[in-house]
């Protein structure tokens, strides 16, 4: 047989998920297997024996292998990374260090700001300057900065990150430095900032090129021991990686710029949630994953998952903006909110109910766990409230303790002047208020309405409160997709080949030269294709978007702007406006218009990415209802006899009418009353809201 | 003002709901403020804020992301529109716009706007923010004018607009009287699409909440508030605790500020009687930021988590005796007031440190450092900007001061890469100071150096915020003082109260203060001794006298 099949390992903190896909059928097999964080390889290549006796699949029918990880991040947020040392200006070498000089919270005397991930006597002075329009003003002094390198290199840095003052406006220098270093320590890993980041302001550039430096040795020898492993096991295909901006590359470039993979395993999700939600139909999609301590929630328009420019990595606080280092690479904008089925429920020191950030996380876990929790959680109340089901936890893998749980509850609540159910619903509103309330700010933040979504769960908590949580934000229709253990596996399998490429572009629209911008363009162009034609993705189908940073003359931020067919100052401008308007709903009188960047991203779909999705053991059985249970409803007035039907069971095609509960072993799909529910044909359950 | 005689209820859960999305609505005004903003204050060092409050001027909400001072003045200038526009007489679609410095924020260049919004033809709240311009006309700001007529243009309580439609008289007097007259004004409707977005997302919350009007939200988001602040209050132990420090002021005369903080019962009264007189400087400090300063020192010591609004600052008065620099009168300038307003908040830290020593620091490096310009760019065209540079802050009980860090303010420092793009200077150094932060068990953090050379083949006028070069940040509880801020103009020191012009080739050096130390120094760990060593953040321990040389 031909290596036809595709496979899907996203190794995580604590499980390592894999898929097999067959994607002339569209079938699936999915595997979990704990994470061993000492060698990431052995826990998957372990997943990878069982799952291939699973599915009774020979190893050499596996054509590619596509992966995702959060190792890199970890070393980021553990600070387990290379000995990484910096060459940057002279003069500002303390960049890292005296960061943005600007509190993340204003009232907490104690901060703790996050450490540079170069250490002080490893910051190194290049004698050279760069004006701004990036004249050399100062020559760099190669020989001088070969005697710095060579200070670290003997004590002991192994990755070096290359960044001089005003480098996005122009390469020589760094390239310089670059190239004799190199031959003189060709065991050095050199990151530069020109190639990695090129936009202006220093901090997030030297933050970035930092990152890469402080990832790439570890990324190289895991990369090396990942793929030496999959040969090992008789896996003929080759190996992709997922990028955070949502698409796939080859091994070589994920060794030139880990910095690319921070968010990889996220992102899959995100993906994820994009195909299934294209798959149901549907243009635009929130989606929403909920685990035991964050939720997270990304939007897809028009199949793809928003890109931002940038986002913050290993925040000393994890929910608090400016706490983290900030990494400039394109990323699948994700919000993350600590809301969680671990969340915990508390009395304010103002006397209202507020639930998380602060989680049980699953040590002690929710009160009902009996593993010493005392403080009721979301998952307490859900189960209070009928959402799950005590004697089917986890598949009925874990025995619950509801009695303890409903104790909690009813003290909070008493704590609180509510009565028992009154304060149960509380934290499953609460929560998702807090959930709502993030994304209509994300949803607003991009000019479009709420509405215009539907809301895509997946992981265990998400297909909980999506019912609820759709019904704050005027979503219409909710959807569940199968297995939703290994959702963003499956996003993987799916995802094109992508490469995002920026370069600095200063112009005002008014007089752009634009043979320069076209000149500018063609060289991403080729450097974006070269990549993507190398991981072997169909280039005759591929996509190639142009987009620019713009802003008014004088303003700060920019607005990323996809530009029309053909280079025009009016029709350029006209597309500024439209989405400068679509923000922010009024155009300033009178001002110019500038570029600050321009952006290339170009896409192509892999071979072997499915269109098609059939689970194994899904849709199969005749017993689909299970029984009946009370489940509490606020539009109905309260508790309601609901169907319970078992999700694998359930025939493709079906329809029926909500309220209605589908367990299945990782969640339970929760459906208000009068909805109309169908069964689509990849499995997933579609739930409309009945005007 | 409610129609019924009924008082609307709210459980802990609805409560929590309605709090949660008032917060997250002036949040998103506030990002989209940031991000359609045109001077670098707004963008870069988040010199603004943005409020919902009652219809009485009472806040209930503000921006997660403000800075203390605006957190303290924007409710009050709201309730000073009130008092000027009666509120029978606003109409929907007005936007009432002043920045007098006394009902202000304490200075020109902060222009606030508010907006009354409708419902069922009744003002039921308004939306308010205030930013600062990148330039607001007059003299650059530096201390020297001696009356508020030198600081700039003067905007009393006005319609901005009236019913929807702007006044184009105001706008064109705006326009002629600032020398950013796009980037002001840029910046001006950037506020306003921030008002707009406010009231817009207020009506849906009203709607889906069956919300009449808010009065009886903010009575018990206030009553809560109130009763958590007095709660914090009544757990320190009764008595009047003093404390007093001098600032550089105008160099020849240092300025003595002295506060007695009373507690007594679950209330705070901040005394400032025998503080020095106003000067004829633009040093002075409205009340209005006297008042807000205050309320951040308190809040930072006794209930750091409680949101801010109106119910939390009831508790706390102030008394100051007008004509002292904390409370001067007209025509007093105050374009540079935080060089007396960013003491204040390490004031009251003197006298709560007293009772609770463990919610205290060690002097900061603070008032904040910032070096104006103007002149013309590389472009030929006239220019204003503002760069700031922040010291260290003290140490605490905790650990070390963090080094270059923005207190009490919020203000962070723009990118050289952005400065050098924007102003025809060049930096030749940006980077950390060693030996200025305080010794003790924890060390104060360090200050910044900065040497700027002019590009310029025209004259740039420069004008400075310059603090602690005379007294330095103090350390506590045995600790030492940082080193003091040094400014040198071509390698000479020079008065930072003046106003200077520089030719191509000048420099200017400044080296920002030090945080205090906590604690002995002899208590330091040998670990932290050896790690400040080995980055080279303490170079020499000779100290304070000769590293300013």
């Amino acid at each position: 047989m031909a290596a036809s099949l595709s496979l899907g390992i996203d190794i995580g903190g604590t499980f390592t998920d894999l898929v097999i896909l067959d994607p002339r059928d569209g079938r699936a097999v999915i595997w979990k297997e704990s994470t061993t964080p000492d060698d990431p390889s052995r826990g998957a290549i372990t997943g990878l024996k069982r799952l291939l006796d699973k599915g009774g699949i020979a190893p050499s029918s596996i054509g590619r292998v596509v992966h995702a990880t959060t190792l890199f991040t970890n070393a980021l947020i553990e600070r387990k990374g290379a000995a990484t040392g910096l060459l940057t200006t002279n003069g500002f070498t303390d960049v890292l260090e005296i960061a943005r000089e600007r509190k993340y919270e204003l009232y907490d005397l104690f901060l703790e700001m996050p450490a540079p991930l170069v250490p002080r006597p490893w910051r190194r002075a290049a004698l050279e300057r760069l004006g701004p329009d990036g004249s050399v003003e100062r020559p760099l002094d190669v020989d001088a900065a070969l005697r710095e390198v060579e200070l670290l290199v003997a004590a002991g840095v192994t990755s070096l990150a290359i960044c001089f003052l005003h480098a996005y406006a122009n390469p020589l220098h760094e390239r310089m430095a670059a190239e004799a270093i190199a031959r003189r320590f060709p065991a050095l890993s050199l990151s530069l900032s020109s190639e990695l980041s090129p936009e202006i302001r220093e901090y997030p550039r030297m933050v970035t090129t930092a990152a890469n430096a402080y990832v790439q040795p570890i990324a190289e020898v895991y990369l090396d021991t990942l793929e030496a492993a999959l040969k090992g096991a008789g896996i003929p295909g080759s190996l992709f990686l997922m990028l955070s901006n949502g698409g796939l590359t080859h091994v070589a470039e994920a060794k030139r710029a880990p910095v690319q993979l921070l968010e990889s395993g996220p992102a899959a999700g995100a993906l994820a949630g994009a195909w299934f939600g294209r798959h149901a139909g549907l243009d635009r999609v929130l989606a929403f994953d909920m685990g035991g301590t964050t939720a997270k929630l990304a939007l897809v328009d028009d199949g793809d998952p928003l890109v931002a420019w940038g986002f913050e990595a290993a925040r000393t606080k994890r929910f608090l903006r400016g706490s983290g280092l900030p990494v400039q690479i394109a990323t699948v904008e994700l919000i993350e909110i600590g809301a969680g089925g671990g969340s915990i429920a508390r009395r304010s020191e103002l006397g209202t109910l507020h639930v998380g950030p602060e989680s049980a996380g699953a040590q002690p876990g929710p009160v009902c766990y009996g593993r010493g929790g005392t403080e009721p959680t979301v998952t307490d109340s859900d189960l209070a409230l009928g959402y799950l089901n005590a004697d089917f936890f986890l598949g009925g893998a874990m025995s619950i303790d509801a009695g303890k749980a409903s104790d909690a509850l009813d003290s909070l609540a008493g704590r609180l002047g509510l009565d028992a159910t009154r304060g149960a619903f509380g934290i499953h509103d609460v929560v998702n208020e807090n959930m709502a309330g993030a994304a209509r700010v994300a949803i607003a933040e991009r000019g479009r309405v709420p509405q215009d979504y539907a809301l895509l769960a997946t992981g265990g908590a998400a297909p909980v409160h999506a019912w609820h949580v759709g019904r704050k934000l005027g979503v219409a229709r909710v959807v569940c997709p199968p297995g939703a253990g290994a959702g963003s596996t499956i996003g993987m399998l799916m995802a094109p080949a992508r490469i995002d490429r920026v370069a600095s572009f200063n112009q005002r629209l008014a007089d752009v030269d634009w043979a320069e911008a076209s000149r500018i363009f063609a060289g991403l162009e080729d450097a974006a294709l070269a990549v993507v034609s190398a991981t072997g993705a169909d280039m005759a189908r591929r996509d190639t978007r142009r987009l620019a940073d713009m802003r008014y003359v004088g303003q700060g931020s920019e607005i990323t702007v996809a530009l029309p067919g053909s280079l025009s100052a009016e029709a350029v401008l006209a597309a500024f406006e439209a989405a400068y308007r679509a923000l922010f709903g009024r155009t300033p009188p009178g001002a110019n218009v500038q570029f600050v960047a321009l952006r290339l991203a170009v896409s192509a779909p892999m071979p072997g990415s499915g269109g098609m999705l059939r689970l194994d053991g899904l849709g199969g059985g005749s017993l689909a209802l299970k029984g009946h249970r009370a489940v509490h409803f606020p539009d109905a007035g309260g508790a309601v006899t609901t169907p319970v039907y078992d999700r694998y069971a359930l025939p493709i095609g079906t329809t029926l009418e909500g309220p209605a509960v589908f367990e299945e072993n990782e969640s339970t799909f929760i459906v208000g009353p009068g909805a109309r529910i169908a069964v689509l044909p990849d499995g997933s359950i579609l739930a409309e809201r009945t005007p | 003002m409610t129609d019924s005689a009924t008082v609307r209820t709210f459980d802990a859960v609805e409560l929590e709901l309605l709090w949660r999305r008032l917060i997250s609505l002036v949040d998103e005004a506030a990002a989209a403020l940031v991000r359609t903003s045109f001077s670098t204050l707004v963008r870069e060092s988040y010199d603004f804020s943005c409020v919902v409050t009652d219809a009485a001027g009472q806040s209930l909400v503000q921006a997660t992301e403000s800075i203390p001072s605006f957190i303290g003045t924007l409710p009050e200038t709201v309730k000073h529109f009130i008092r000027f526009f009666p509120i029978e007489t606003l109409q929907p679609g007005d936007v009432l716009i002043t920045n007098d410095i006394w009902l202000g924020t304490g200075h020109l260049p902060d222009i606030t706007v508010a907006k009354p919004i409708f419902r069922d033809g009744r003002v039921v709240a308004f939306s308010a923010s205030t930013a600062h311009a990148p330039d607001i006309g007059g003299k650059i700001r530096s201390p020297e004018p001696r009356e508020v007529f030198e600081e700039g243009l003067q905007i009393p309580p006005l319609k901005l607009m009236r019913a929807g439609v702007t006044d184009d008289t105001l706008v064109a007097i705006l326009r002629q009287n600032v020398r950013t007259p796009d980037q002001t004004l840029g910046d001006l409707w950037a506020q306003v699409v921030a008002l707009d977005l406010m009231e817009e997302r207020l009506h849906v919350l009203m709607e889906q909440a069956q919300l009449a009007d808010l009065t009886d939200l903010a009575a018990e988001i206030h009553r809560r508030c109130e009763a958590a602040m007095r709660g914090a209050i009544a757990a320190l132990p009764d008595g009047t605790y003093r404390s007093e420090l001098k600032t550089d002021g105008l160099l020849d005369t240092p300025i003595t500020i002295k506060l007695a903080l009373t507690i007594q019962g679950d209330t705070i009264t901040a005394d400032f009687t025998g503080t020095d007189a106003q000067v004829d400087r633009a040093i002075n400090c409205a009340l209005c930021y006297t008042y807000a300063m205050v309320m951040y020192g308190v809040k930072v010591c006794t209930s750091p988590n409680l949101p801010n609004n109106e119910g939390a600052w009831r508790p706390i008065s102030i008394v100051a005796p007008p004509g002292c620099i904390v409370n001067p009168q007209f025509p007093a300038p105050g374009g540079s007031r935080m060089l007396i307003g960013h003491y204040l908040p390490m004031l009251v830290f003197g006298c709560l440190g007293q009772v609770v020593p463990e919610r205290v620091m060690a002097a900061c490096g603070s008032p904040m450092w910032g070096m104006n310009q103007s002149g013309l760019n590389a472009a030929g065209k006239p220019y204003a900007n503002m760069f700031f540079f922040n010291g260290g802050m003290g140490g605490n009980v905790q650990g070390d001061g963090i080094s270059c860090l923005s207190w009490p303010s919020n203000v962070s420092s723009t990118a050289v890469e952005i400065s050098e793009h924007i102003a025809p200077l060049r930096f030749h150094h940006k980077r950390l100071r060693p030996d200025s932060g305080g010794p003790g068990r924890h060390r104060g953090g360090l200050g910044q150096e900065i040497l700027l050379e002019s590009l310029s083949p025209t004259p740039i006028a420069v004008s400075f915020l310059a603090e602690r070069t005379i007294f330095p940040a103090f350390g506590i509880e045995g600790g030492q003082d940082g080193a003091p801020g040094v400014l040198k103009i071509n390698g000479e020191r020079v008065d930072p109260k003046r106003q200077y012009v520089l030719k191509a080739g000048d420099t200017v050096s400044l080296a920002t203060p030090g945080g205090g130390g906590h604690g002995d120094p002899s208590a330091r760990s040998a670990a932290a001794a050896a790690r400040d060593a080995a980055a080279g953040y303490v170079q020499d321990d000779r100290r304070v006298s000769e590293r300013n040389g």
